[in-house]
């Protein structure tokens, strides 16, 4: 069999409907980002039906937020304008980041079926759910009746084992997945990480569940456990319903190992996230820009590191340092917590919350030939900007030591 | 709408792993079909594929290799497509949601590992829907995977709106 929780989940969603490979589910949660929301609208409003559930939806302004344009105002606008007028109860401006807002949010815990209009949906993975990303139009579907059609996946199990040591962080273990089975190397397929010693924290969870679909997976999960627990009561203040039978142990088509205390930090040259290497064949490459953020890379413990290292530092002479935070909500820790001072003091430049310079959306844009080491999910040509630019992609911990730098830099060096 | 027994249509051959940030640039993204559009020409110039030359009304069938379609989820990309007057593609393979997207908007998305080294840009291909295989300009045929009947049933609504629409009505 080899189905995985992933399979479970899909089981205990099926409403008894099949045709050919796939089976037709019920669907506990949808993320709507102002985008691809805003491209269904029109045909929404066409097929002259109604959101099936409007408790179960999330719709956020976070791609064009504040919107540069005047067509992304007006795209904006018509997001907001809808959701205004159908009253959708979780509706989110400026905010934050779509994939931080829904993890930060009371709606998802282990066991859930979740989809969003965004690829990088699978974020929510690192809670236990079924999350996974779809097209404007799949989306539509699912909004109306509450359900979509899924082809149950082949599942990976993949154990994280190991102490981990203070140089890693969770961009360095899914570069090196991805480095190991290349770009597609998962397609269709669930992959579910068992952290075997409990040492990854759940932002890194965030940032490895975020980057599955860069290696064609369908969703990315981690097996509920203490983490997970501990999370969820901090976050709900309760954790009520805790199934214990995550223990049980579900069949999966193939076994792999990542041996945490043996990782090198690792950045995936462009135009490629597969194409990861050690710091160390890189070091040395001449950056103009560093970016700090994302729905990977820009949570409360990337920014703790981010910190940690440019404490009493200063970013070299040239270097461009752009830090996002994922939402509101961990720039406001982040005060509290003076990282956003020591980054200031140190010469980086904090955007608001939202997508931007990841999608070549806003700010921070590369021009021809320019290079930028960014915390982000992928760096395939022309992403951030001019088609001639280069991306790297990297851990919190190796932007802020290159930042420092001005060229790629391995973390222990300055740590 | 329904579901042609043949296709006929010129080829824009292109590689492995090609992501929807090349594809069809986020620059680009907007609800004005004119501008989707500009986008997939850019994304073909990109490319290197001179989308510029081809008319709509040829009707074109890419051809790719591995991963066709990988990144984002943002169906401009497809919308181009069909827009552009591309009828389908054939593909070694294809990322999920791209995969999904295509069939969702009505175009057809068939997996085939034999043709993409053997055709050049320009190239006509014929399509046999009913009888699952490619034509190539040397009047050789290949196979490509039988559609799951699922997807069937989506291609011959003419997508997943109107499938919806079918679906609801039955009830």
């Amino acid at each position: 069999m080899g189905k995985g929780y992933t399979g479970e989940i899909i089981q205990r969603h099926a409403d008894g409907k099949r045709e050919g490979e796939y089976l037709s589910v019920n669907v506990d949660f949808i993320l709507l980002p102002d985008p691809t929301f805003a491209l269904l609208l029109s045909e929404m409003k066409e097929l002259g039906r109604k959101i099936w559930d409007k408790n179960r939806v999330l719709v956020t302004v976070d791609h064009f937020a504040p919107p540069s344009t005047i067509e992304r105002a007006n795209i904006a606008k018509a997001v907001i304008s809808f959701s205004t007028e159908e009253e959708i109860p979780n509706h989110s401006i400026y905010q934050g980041i779509c994939h931080q807002l829904l993890v930060e949010g009371p709606w998802l815990k282990p066991g859930k079926l979740v989809l969003g209009a965004d690829s990088h949906t699978t974020t929510a993975g690192a809670l236990g759910c079924l999350a996974t990303g779809m097209g404007s139009t799949d989306i539509l579907y699912t909004l109306v009746t509450g359900k979509t059609w899924l082809r149950p996946p082949d599942t990976v199990r993949i154990n994280l084992k190991g102490k981990l040591p203070p140089y890693i962080m969770g961009k360095d273990i899914i570069l090196e997945l991805l480095g190991r089975s290349g770009e597609g190397g998962f397609l269709y397929q669930a992959l579910e990480f068992y952290d075997m010693d409990g040492v990854i924290f759940m932002d890194d969870r965030f940032a490895i569940c975020n980057m599955v679909v860069e290696g064609g997976g369908k969703n990315g999960l981690f097996r509920p456990d203490k983490v997970t627990r501990r999370y969820l009561e901090k976050r709900d203040g309760h954790c009520d319903n805790w199934r214990d039978s995550f223990d049980e142990e579900p069949s999966y088509i193939k076994r792999m190992e990542i041996d945490l205390s043996s990782l090198h930090p690792k950045v995936a040259l462009p135009h490629s996230p597969a194409q990861a290497v050690d710091v160390d064949d890189i070091k040395g490459e001449v950056i103009q820009q560093v970016f700090i953020g994302s729905c990977t890379g820009g949570r409360l413990r990337d920014l703790e590191w981010t910190a940690r290292l440019l404490r009493k530092r200063k970013v070299a002479p040239g270097i461009r340092l752009l830090i996002t935070p994922a939402s509101q909500k961990i720039y406001q820790e982040a005060i509290k917590k003076r990282y956003i001072q020591t980054i200031l003091e140190a010469g980086g430049v904090i955007l608001n919350p939202s997508c931007g310079p990841c999608g070549g959306i806003d700010k921070g844009i590369l021009g021809a030939e320019e290079k930028c080491l960014s915390t982000s999910n992928r760096n395939f040509q022309g992403r951030m900007g001019d088609p001639s630019s280069k991306i790297y992609l990297a851990s919190p911990l190796t932007a802020a030591a290159s930042a420092l730098a001005g060229r790629i830099m391995d973390p222990r060096e300055v740590m | 709408m329904g579901l042609p027994k043949r296709i006929t249509g010129r080829v824009w051959k292109l590689g492995d792993h090609i992501n929807t940030d090349i594809l069809h640039p986020s620059p680009y993204f907007s609800l004005n079909e004119a501008r989707v559009n500009e986008g997939l020409v850019e994304g073909m110039e990109r490319l290197g594929t001179d989308a510029k030359k081809d008319s709509p009304d040829e009707g074109i069938i890419i051809v790719a290799g591995e991963n066709f379609g990988c990144g984002s989820s943002r169906e401009t990309s497809v919308r181009g497509l069909r827009s552009f007057g591309v009828r389908g593609v054939v593909a070694k393979s294809f990322s999920r949601i791209f995969f999904r997207s295509l069939t969702n908007l009505g175009l057809l998305a068939l997996e085939c590992r034999d043709i993409q080294e053997r055709v050049k840009d320009g190239n006509s291909v014929l399509l046999s829907i009913e009888e699952g295989w490619i034509e190539l300009a040397d009047k050789r045929r290949f196979p490509f995977s039988p559609i799951d009947s699922h997807m069937k049933k989506i291609l011959e609504a003419g997508g997943l709106i109107p499938y919806l629409r079918r679906e609801r009505d039955e009830r």
